[in-house]
């Protein structure tokens, strides 16, 4: 236990891997695992369903005290990466942890990547002061190029044969974080509603309902769109100026609920990227609209602040 | 602007404790129109209702009243009392106005014991000139009203029948109201039924920024009472996270031996809860 308590006190490592074959993938992140595990620190996985399998056999019993959770719930959505991590670091208060995470990043859609690089770039400065090493496992083989590139510029630490290399493509995370908010406007035919007065987040609420069927989402995507809807847009009329308005639009393969008010926005870019630590009246909403929808954008330019939160119509 | 110099209707979504309205109905259809409207407001804010009318007056009212919200209910608990003029203040002189006032006084005091956030009151003044003896008695009357109700945080709605009010009364009995009470409204996000066994309340409807803090007002009122709370959420079709974290708030305000009990809540807000993450010792989901 001393070597735990000692390494605790360390900052945050957030590490890339670029493997080539599942054999190698095995060997590096199972040795990543082991050096944590035999530190006496705590191990999550949250990756493929395919990956975990190859990690349990690499690993066998050495497997047992790791926690390991499917991508499919892990980064469902993206954000919630953040939730499982902050949730497995609580069990144990002050006791460092070694996490793998990784996604099936071939399958999301451009939005959603794009929310994937600010939680790449954003995980160096969240979590810079937590007990944990952070390693994320790219897929050299099966990744387009500008998806390795995400691995390369957002992590201080290439693991390279099990040696952990100094990067020298590693770009500054806030530089980074303040380029990809960057505010796309609502396109000219999009539907649009005026909100004034706290009574119009529920007709706001109806049109995201009835234009959300008829965009053909599932009803579960639509209760939690229109929650974070409600959210985005009470912030807009509480924190914000006025006009507050939604726009509905579908941007290929996901479907916008788009709330622009006059205000001047969170000017902190990781404002919502954590929950509160109380229970508070405020501070919920754009880190509830991160855990229910499947990206969102948060930006403002000089007519005020833009949220958009995007709902997947394809699978 | 001094008081009663608005005349036009007022939104009794969001009524201010202590103010004094008034209605014309030139006939009887009319005259349920505006005073269901009154009084379904009333009880959907979770108010207790005073209704001031003979029992053959107030059929035609519940008959009215029975679509929009649960009138049996609020019957049986308390929430809907139909009285008398004498057995409402006390007296049958209504003259008598410190008689009145201290009868007014009393049941106010005792809607608060009963756990309801205020009294609302919609009274029919059919006869009130012949009983008084002249308009300027009831212009008195009025004006004495409308600085009790504004003391103690009543507000009411005066029905006055144009066949029998002529028009210079109509204009000075305008004169001494905050307002005119709408024939119509809109139906509310929420309607909050308190309810006795098990103590607390029901919650019909959506509730987010618009009226949030209507309902704290109301489980407040209820704690006051009895600090173990059931809220039935069956009927609950939506609540933002603003409305939990006042639910938490509320739980964390309870006294150690109290708790609040959340019922039957519906898929919708349970995923919310778990969203946010809320929990506190004193608030549980049932079941």
């Amino acid at each position: 236990m001393t070597a735990a308590l000692t390494t605790t006190t360390a900052p945050a490592t957030h590490s890339a891997l670029v493997y080539d074959d599942p054999d190698q993938y095995a060997r590096e992140v199972g040795g990543f695992l082991r050096d944590g595990l035999a530190c006496g620190h705590r191990a999550l996985v949250i990756a493929p369903s395919d990956r975990i399998a190859r990690l349990r056999a690499h690993l066998g019993a050495e497997a047992d005290p790791v926690t390991f959770v499917d991508d499919s719930i892990g980064y469902a959505p993206q954000w919630n990466c953040y939730r499982v991590l902050l949730d497995f670091a609580a069990k144990a208060p002050g006791v460092r942890c070694c996490v793998v995470a990784e996604q099936r990043l071939a399958t999301r859609v451009p939005a959603e990547v794009l929310d994937y690089r600010r939680l790449e770039a954003a995980i160096n400065l969240v979590f810079a002061a937590h007990p944990v090493d952070l390693l994320c496992p790219y897929d050299g083989a099966g990744l387009a190029d500008d998806l390795l590139e995400i691995g390369l510029r957002n992590h201080g630490v290439l693991l390279e044969d099990g040696d952990p290399c100094a990067n020298d493509h590693f770009h500054d995370p806030l530089v980074s974080l303040t380029a990809l908010a960057a505010v796309v406007p609502p396109p000219a035919g999009a539907a649009t509603l005026d909100c004034r007065q706290p009574a119009d987040v529920a007709a706001a609420r109806g049109l995201v309902r009835s234009s959300g069927v008829a965009a053909g989402l599932d009803p579960d995507t639509v209760d939690d769109v229109s929650l974070a809807v409600t959210e985005v847009l009470t912030n807009a009329l509480v924190h914000g100026a006025p006009p507050a308005r939604l726009h509905l639009y579908d941007a290929g393969p996901t479907w916008v609920c788009h709330v622009h008010d006059g205000g001047r926005g969170p000017m902190d870019p990781l404002a919502g990227l954590l929950p509160p630590v109380e229970p508070a009246d405020h501070g919920y909403g754009l880190w509830l609209a991160r855990q229910l929808c499947t990206a969102v954008d948060v930006g403002a330019d000089r007519t005020g602040t833009h949220v958009r939160l995007h709902a997947r119509t394809t699978r | 602007m001094g008081p009663g110099s608005q005349h036009s209707s007022v939104d009794l979504g969001s009524l201010e404790p202590g103010t004094h309205l008034c209605a014309f109905h030139r006939d009887d259809g009319q005259l349920v129109r505006s005073s269901s409207t009154f009084v379904g407001q009333a009880l959907a804010a979770g108010d207790q209702l005073l209704y001031v009318a003979s029992d053959d007056q107030v059929d035609g009212l519940l008959a009215a009243l029975a679509d929009d919200v649960p009138v049996d209910d609020a019957l049986a608990s308390g929430q809907l009392l139909v009285r008398s003029f004498a057995d409402a203040y006390g007296t049958r002189r209504p003259g008598d106005l410190v008689a009145i006032a201290d009868g007014f006084r009393a049941a106010a005091e005792r809607s608060r014991e009963d756990g309801f956030p205020a009294l609302r009151v919609a009274a029919r003044m059919d006869g009130l000139v012949d009983l008084l003896g002249s308009p300027a008695e009831v212009l008195r009357w009025e004006r004495a009203s409308t600085a009790l109700q504004r003391e103690i945080g009543v507000s009411s709605v005066c029905h006055y029948d144009l066949r029998l009010t002529d028009d210079e009364l109509v204009g000075l009995l305008v004169g001494e109201h905050d307002g005119l009470s709408p024939e119509q409204a809109d139906a509310p996000l929420a309607t909050f039924v308190p309810v006795g066994d098990p103590w607390g309340l029901r919650v019909l409807g959506e509730v987010d920024l618009s009226n949030r803090d209507a309902l704290v007002r109301v489980l407040r009122s209820r704690a006051v009472v009895a600090p173990r709370l059931r809220v039935d959420l069956a009927g609950m079709t939506f609540a933002d996270v603003g409305t939990l974290t006042r639910l938490h708030g509320v739980a964390a305000g309870l006294p150690g031996d109290g708790w609040l009990v959340l019922g039957d809540a519906p898929p919708v807000v349970r995923r919310a809860l778990a969203v946010a993450g809320l929990g506190h010792e004193r608030m549980r989901l049932e079941p």
